[in-house]
């Protein structure tokens, strides 16, 4: 399995830029991304960017919503390609905000603690699917150009075609939000920080 | 007929495509919605994409086109843009006439035979109380520049633009329509209007509040994309505000145009605009 960087664990000193881009408060969302816009709280940093292009928004967030959001593939798994994808990246945002998602979805703190890098992921990731779907993971973040025939048999064997092609884009848009999110220095929220340091993930 | 142009028909949608062709200015009136200067970032839209843009309007259904900024006159095609845009459909340019020398005043006689308005500022009929607002010599020039476009054939409209057009004096009020009947310019063309809350208005808590569901949808484009509403691309702090903003799209036209019909469909029944200026 691929060693995540060291510079990805969160916490580390200097991980958090600037925001490159202003965020869009409630008060001035354009009129189409007012309904993304939470009626309590603040919006979500990739909302409020979004915002300032709202013909954009409106088609970005239904897609990420439907990819990352409830589907017949499983949340825990879905978490699993987000985490570990995010952590490949070296996304901040992503990383911190899906530790969060991942624990709420019942990711034990050792595994996401490993999807992280901050663990042995062979150790603590038994199931031989869930082992053929990090390796798939890993080849769809890292490999340039074809995957290899080898991990491409082991992810056919543990997945049928729809869960493939779906985990497939769940990585693929997390790998999208993961650039997205570190090019513009997105911050995650104080609550999520919070939450995080709560579980032992400060 | 397309949908655009039956909600056009219908009235749901004004029948004006607004273009912001600039945010520069050689005033800086107290109430402006754009934080409008000299200084400030010029943010042209330039003038063969407003023609484009004005001729694709056209055939999507507009019957008439609008033309603010800034003042658009500080641009020297500016005559000849409107001029365009008049042979195209009837055209309304906001400008606060102070920069009509006698080249411009030349470059604009083709205008006279084109179903064109220049829509002029004049709020006060005493040059103290119209210039605190608006800056030093602005009532001469306008009194001045006013009957050298009507003597031309140049159609004109006064706009006055008060606080509280509902509190203004009728004193005042009656000498400022002598002003402008003897400037030429008779009353069904004098349009008074609140100050809107938005803008350096905002900044010097002046105006009325204004937000979609107050305004007309009447769309509006801009360098920096469209808007609902001509009052809708206004600066604050020097930050362009987004929540009028429809889409950073404005080509071609159909795709603002669609988007706007699509936030006025779903506007909440009874929330019909208010405000009613134009």
């Amino acid at each position: 399995m691929t060693a995540v960087p060291t510079a990805t664990k969160v916490g580390n000193e200097g991980q958090i830029s600037a925001t490159a881009v202003a965020l869009i408060e409630a008060d001035q969302a354009p009129i189409l991304a007012r309904p993304f816009y939470p009626t309590e709280g603040p919006p979500s940093p990739i909302t409020a960017s979004l915002a300032h292009v709202p013909e954009v928004l409106e088609a970005t967030l239904p897609f990420i919503g439907r990819i990352l959001g409830p589907t017949a593939v499983g949340a825990r798994t879905k978490e699993i390609v987000i985490v570990r994808t995010s952590a490949l990246m070296e996304c901040r945002y992503c990383v911190e905000t899906h530790t969060a998602v991942a624990l709420d979805c019942g990711l034990s703190r050792e595994e996401v603690h490993a999807l992280r890098g901050e663990g042995d992921v062979e150790a603590v990731f038994t199931d031989p699917g869930e082992l053929a779907l990090l390796a798939w993971v890993d080849a769809v973040a890292l490999d340039r150009g074809a995957v290899s025939e080898a991990i491409i048999a082991r992810a056919t064997e543990a997945m049928g075609d729809p869960e493939l092609v779906e985990l497939t884009l769940v990585a693929a848009a997390t790998l999208m939000l993961n650039r997205y999110c570190s090019a513009l220095g997105l911050p995650t929220s104080a609550a999520t920080l919070s939450r995080l340091a709560e579980d032992g993930f400060g | 007929m397309s949908a655009i142009a039956e909600q056009i028909a219908s009235g749901t949608i004004s029948d004006r495509l607004w273009f912001y062709a600039n945010y520069h200015c050689n005033l800086r009136c107290t109430y402006c919605l754009t934080e409008s200067a000299p200084e400030v970032n010029r943010r042209e839209f330039g003038r063969d994409q407003i023609i484009e843009r004005a001729r694709e309007g056209k055939k999507l259904g507009f019957t008439a086109l609008g033309v603010t900024g800034g003042e658009p006159f500080t641009l020297d095609y500016m005559p000849e843009l409107i001029a365009t845009l008049g042979s195209e459909l009837p055209t309304i340019v906001l400008s606060n006439a102070t920069v009509f020398n006698s080249r411009r005043l030349r470059e604009m006689e083709p205008l006279a035979d084109l179903p064109v308005h220049v829509q002029i500022s004049l709020d006060h009929p005493e040059p103290e109380d119209n210039d605190e607002m608006r800056g030093p010599e602005n009532f001469r020039k306008v009194v001045e520049a006013v009957p050298k476009l009507i003597e031309r054939g140049i159609g004109v409209r006064i706009a006055t633009t008060l606080e509280d057009p509902e509190a203004a004096d009728p004193h005042e009020m009656e000498r400022l329509c002598e002003l402008h009947r003897s400037l030429g310019v008779p009353d069904e063309d004098h349009v008074v209007r609140p100050i809107i809350n938005r803008g350096r208005a905002q900044s010097n808590d002046m105006g009325v509040l204004a937000g979609f569901e107050q305004l007309e949808p009447e769309l509006t484009l801009t360098a920096d994309g469209a808007f609902y509403s001509p009052f809708g691309p206004t600066v604050r702090g020097g930050r362009l505000d987004t929540d009028l903003l429809v889409s950073r799209t404005t080509e071609p036209v159909r795709a603002p145009a669609e988007m706007l019909a699509r936030i006025v469909e779903g506007h909440p029944p009874g929330s019909d605009a208010s405000l009613g200026i134009r």
